[in-house]
């Protein structure tokens, strides 16, 4: 029986920095660790005794792919604590901004971080010779999804339009109809990339751990912006009792908290949501899913990634009704920099949103003044941690005779990468070492 | 006949001056004083233009605006090293201390220059005024709306004001006093209350919040609270 000694630090192509450790002697597994190193971000801190309508502005910069989804989180949390509603349109267009986001997110870890395993190479880079059109088409949909964020909200990243009650721009009637055209024909590329990721699933590990899936649902559409939470395992909680639901803890091997909920761990993301609301997937999203072999419930995490391509495909459908349906009833025109009226008062506030890699909540309390006095973020690559975890303590003896140590860091790697883990913003690659 | 540009070859017709050579051939020369709209008129007043003859035997080094220097057969020169930037950034340094301020109102903000060359020349002192197209009325700050463009570096391109919304100084506040004081004499003249401007800028600047508050007190600008 061999000794496996693996470490990888940091795992490559995910946001941040995290480690892998697996440690066996002769054959016997001593320790399996997902370790995540990155220093605490203290943005809850950062926000106290801030005016409410700087909030959004300062927590969007938690993140730079999912920032509009931070800001919108946090939108909802200070509109909840004030009592804040707003218009139909408002939220039509916010929903446009997520949809824009999620696709960016999702085709940034499909194409950039997760294909180059699939096809056998290091990075993106190889792939510019070895699949040059594969990855223009890729690199089209993410364009043109970053043109979509910038249309939204006024920039890419870190959204500038997003405010209090509603937009300080809207985008035009053209531009509008300009960028559903453009998602229109980028259906084509989307079948496309699906049928090159299709011919190349099998080399996603066959792997089944059965978790508890958590996401928000909504009884009318597939849940990005809004919804109840419900678990997989049964239940639905409203947004105000999140905190029952995920369970902070402290582990020693980690900077990040873990979150629990009824089982020892629990999975958030694409995966989670599709698992949980798979009915309200629009008519080709399904089509990819089945495609795909893709049904509820499925417990394997590598298929996150499949998931994420399935939300894309939802994503640019359901952009393309929203944008028509605006269009159709016309858009109420606001002034150039508008800025809604608003009374600060002060009481507490939650918001919930589906952002790329799971659900985030925002908790915020505020002074008569509009002041926050308390704040609260729990991110979604938090609450996959645990479940990150448990599925190596799963894998890793399934393949630990098996395979090389090269193989098993592999699959190790390829494991945290389904998961598309954010766990800071910083990506970069780093060779591995192993421990003689 | 040949002169050499950066270690280069490049032909020539008798009679002209080095920058036209450069031009010609795609060397990119800096010049304030003439431009496309008087290409005849060379005062050689800027001296933006200025390039290094590089000893050959012949010359001794020198900096030489190459508006004015006529090309010869065997001259060498570089447009582009450390004397020359050095140079060049020192020229507009100066020019910038004469300069007119008040970018919110000049009818080339948007589209200047001398604000471009002043980035690309890392000279501290241009605010994203001096890139954001809309000027008078236009101005945020005309409109009641709190923008931080007046007290900010530039190098953005004035990106959010340019796509309608405010400046939230996310190039930080600008670490020149003189430029700093004139910025917020316009938040004085619209009606911006020193708590409002303090904590818009403390978003992205919290260390300079200390220098923003010492010359608003220094030169009496912004009052404490703004009645409604």
């Amino acid at each position: 029986m061999k000794d496996v000694d693996v470490e990888v630090e940091h795992v490559t192509r995910v946001e941040g920095h995290g480690n892998i450790i697996v440690d066996a002697k002769k054959g016997e597994l001593e320790e399996v660790l997902w370790e995540v190193s990155e220093a605490p971000r203290y943005f809850e801190a950062f926000v106290k005794e801030k005016p409410y309508d700087q909030l959004a502005q300062i927590t969007s910069r938690i993140c730079g792919i999912c920032s509009i989804g931070h800001a919108l989180t946090s939108l909802k949390a200070t509109e909840d604590a004030m009592g804040i509603e707003i218009s139909k349109q408002d939220k039509m267009l916010r929903k446009l901004a997520l949809h824009g986001e999620n696709m960016q997110s999702h085709v940034l870890h499909i194409g950039y971080l997760a294909l180059p395993d699939l096809v056998g190479k290091d990075s993106i880079v190889p792939m510019t010779s070895s699949h040059p059109e594969e990855l223009k088409t890729v690199i089209g949909i993410h364009s043109l999804a970053n043109e979509m964020s910038r249309i939204m909200c006024g920039r890419t990243t870190h959204p500038r339009r997003l405010i209090p009650g509603g937009f300080s721009k809207l985008p035009s009637p053209l531009e509008l109809e300009d960028l559903m055209h453009k998602l229109e024909s980028s259906v084509t590329d989307l079948k496309e990339i699906a049928s090159f990721v299709k011919g190349l699933s099998s080399e996603l590990p066959d792997f089944e751990r059965e978790t508890e899936f958590i996401s928000l649902t909504h009884d009318d559409e597939y849940p990005f912006y809004e919804g109840k939470i419900i678990s997989s395992d049964g239940g639905k909680t409203p947004v105000e009792d999140y905190l029952s639901v995920t369970n902070e803890y402290v582990v020693p091997q980690s900077t990040a908290k873990y979150t629990k909920n009824n089982r020892e761990s629990y999975m958030v993301g694409a995966l989670a949501r599709l698992n949980n609301n798979y009915d309200k997937l629009s008519p080709l999203a399904k089509e990819v899913a089945e495609d795909f072999g893709l049904s509820p419930v499925c417990h394997n995490p590598y298929m996150n990634t499949i998931a994420q391509l399935v939300e894309v495909v939802h994503n640019v459908e359901d952009s393309i009704r929203i944008i028509n349906e605006l269009l159709d009833r016309g858009i109420d025109e606001q002034g150039s920099t508008h800025k809604p009226e608003i009374e600060p008062k002060t009481g507490r506030g939650i918001g919930a949103v589906e952002v790329p890699r799971g659900i985030l909540f925002h908790d915020y309390t505020y002074d008569e003044d509009g002041r926050c006095t308390d704040a609260n973020c729990i991110i979604p690559t938090n609450q996959n941690h645990g479940n990150i975890q448990h599925d190596m303590e799963d894998l890793v003896p399934e393949i630990i005779g098996e395979r090389t140590e090269d193989e098993i860091e592999l699959t190790l790697e390829m494991l945290v990468r389904a998961y598309d883990p954010c766990i800071s913003c910083s990506t970069h690659y780093v060779d591995v070492d192993f421990v003689e | 006949m040949n002169i050499i540009i950066d270690g280069k070859e490049y032909g020539f017709e008798p009679g002209q001056k080095v920058y036209d050579v450069a031009e010609e051939n795609g060397i990119d020369i800096p010049t304030l004083c003439f431009n496309e709209l008087n290409p005849d008129e060379r005062p050689a007043g800027c001296r933006m233009c200025v390039v290094e003859i590089i000893d050959d035997g012949n010359n001794e080094p020198n900096l030489e605006s190459s508006c004015t220097l006529p090309a010869s057969d065997g001259l060498e020169i570089s447009t582009k090293n450390k004397v020359v930037y050095d140079e060049r950034r020192e020229v507009l340094e100066l020019l910038l201390s004469e300069h007119e301020q008040d970018c919110r109102n000049c009818g080339i903000s948007g589209d200047c220059h001398f604000a471009d060359l002043s980035l690309e020349y890392d000279i501290d002192g241009v605010s994203v005024c001096s890139e954001c197209p809309n000027r008078k009325d236009g101005c945020f700050l005309s409109r009641d709306v709190l923008c931080l463009g007046a007290i900010t570096h530039a190098g953005c391109d004035a990106f959010c004001t340019r796509n309608g919304d405010p400046c939230e100084g996310c190039f930080s506040v600008l670490s020149n006093e003189d430029v700093l004081v004139f910025g917020l004499e316009a938040y004085d003249e619209n009606g911006f209350s020193r708590k409002e401007v303090l904590e818009s800028a403390k978003v992205f600047s919290y260390e300079d919040v200390e220098v923003l508050k010492r010359l608003m007190e220094e030169n009496d600008l912004l009052k404490e609270e703004v009645s409604e």
